[in-house]
């Protein structure tokens, strides 16, 4: 259990910069250098997690954690990815705080704030790119994200009545295949 | 605000999301758009989140942070942690209905919907509604639309990059 808690601390503390680089350190520690699972095991496990709410890779170290060491796992998997990750995350809020009104870190702002609506913007491409179908049920796709979008950015409709009603309609409407890993579902 | 309030807005917009910056649109509209944190505050948090280790859905802590200190770091993480673990009893006890087609309908249009609600918090970001963006600022938002799009470029040296460009740009 120690050891399995020292591999996930490592992921949780070792990658920088979000999903993707997360995703690979898992597949590195666990698949390849400790052997603790499959290819085929680590592969499923990222398939089920796209179904899951929230952080897909919270979802993804519970099911690899319940796989190599049943519920204790997953205590030690989710915990030891989250806490030390989210205590650097917390120090590096409050060593912002202590710089946040100089001239600098508004001039810092003033870039990082297109820099992050860009990356936003951006990776909700991806997503689509990544859920892209072909003929009309590309259409019916494309027709669901717009209306999202022009909700959002043009009437005071709140985003979760987007969500659940997207929702609602996709298992009426849209669920003619399974959903796969798509490009881009580590963020 | 109220640490269990806190809490209870955390879970709610992480519970609807797909995906650790799927809460954006979500939680802009209910924090944001109340006066409890400002779009600067957002940014903030969303550039520590990608400059930080861990998954990028860790933004969700500096933000708690921002708005209740430490405990409200350990309510977000706390929010951000539980609904995805919701695929453990899920798998266990109702994999073929995980497997059905209006289920997979169901993720297909939350995840569609998403996409169109963060596309639009994007534009939202490089485009305030109080502020004109300059030139520059467009291009930033642009070049890291692009940037994030092909995945060439480190999330964290796009975050980077536009700091120093605001840096060299603003003074």
């Amino acid at each position: 259990m120690r050891e399995l808690a020292k591999i996930f601390i490592a992921v949780g503390t070792q990658s920088v910069g979000g999903g993707t680089s997360t995703l690979l350190l898992l597949r590195r520690f666990l698949v390849e250098r400790e052997q603790r699972i499959s290819e085929r095991e680590f592969t499923e496990a990222w398939a089920l997690c796209q179904l899951s709410p929230g952080i897909h890779l919270v979802a993804l170290a519970g099911l690899l954690g319940r796989r190599i060491a049943g519920w204790r796992g997953v205590i030690v998997a989710v915990s030891g990815m989250m806490v030390p990750a989210a205590v650097i995350t917390a120090a590096m809020t409050a060593g912002y705080g202590v710089i946040a009104d100089q001239p600098l870190a508004h001039a810092a702002l003033a870039g990082m704030a297109p820099a992050t609506g860009g990356m936003t913007l951006g990776l909700a491409v991806v997503l689509v790119r990544g859920a892209r179908r072909h003929g009309l049920r590309a259409a019916v796709d494309a027709a669901v994200v717009v209306i999202a979008f022009a909700v959002l950015l043009l009437t005071a409709v709140s985003s979760v009545a987007v969500i659940v009603v997207a929702a609602a309609m996709g298992a009426l409407f849209l669920g003619r295949e399974r959903p796969t890993s798509p490009e881009g579902a580590a963020e | 605000m109220d640490p269990l309030a806190l809490f209870a807005v955390l879970l709610k917009d992480s519970a609807l999301a797909l995906g650790g910056l799927g809460a954006l649109p979500l939680l802009r509209q209910d924090l944001v758009a109340t006066g409890l944190v400002t779009d600067a505050q957002l940014v903030e948090a969303l550039a520590i989140g990608r400059l930080s280790t861990g998954p990028s859905g860790l933004w969700i802590v500096s933000l708690g942070y921002q708005i209740a200190g430490p405990l409200g770091a350990l309510m977000a993480l706390l929010a951000s942690s539980l609904p995805p673990l919701v695929i453990l009893p899920a798998t266990a006890v109702a994999r073929r209905w995980l497997m059905s087609v209006p289920f997979a309908g169901l993720v297909r249009g939350a995840s569609l919907a998403t996409a169109g609600l963060l596309g639009a918090t994007g534009v939202s970001l490089i485009l305030p509604a109080r502020d004109a963006p300059s030139w520059w600022q467009l291009a930033i938002g642009g070049a890291a639309a692009v940037l994030t799009y092909q995945g060439r470029l480190h999330p964290a040296a796009v975050v980077i990059g536009g700091a120093l460009f605001g840096v060299l740009l603003t003074r």
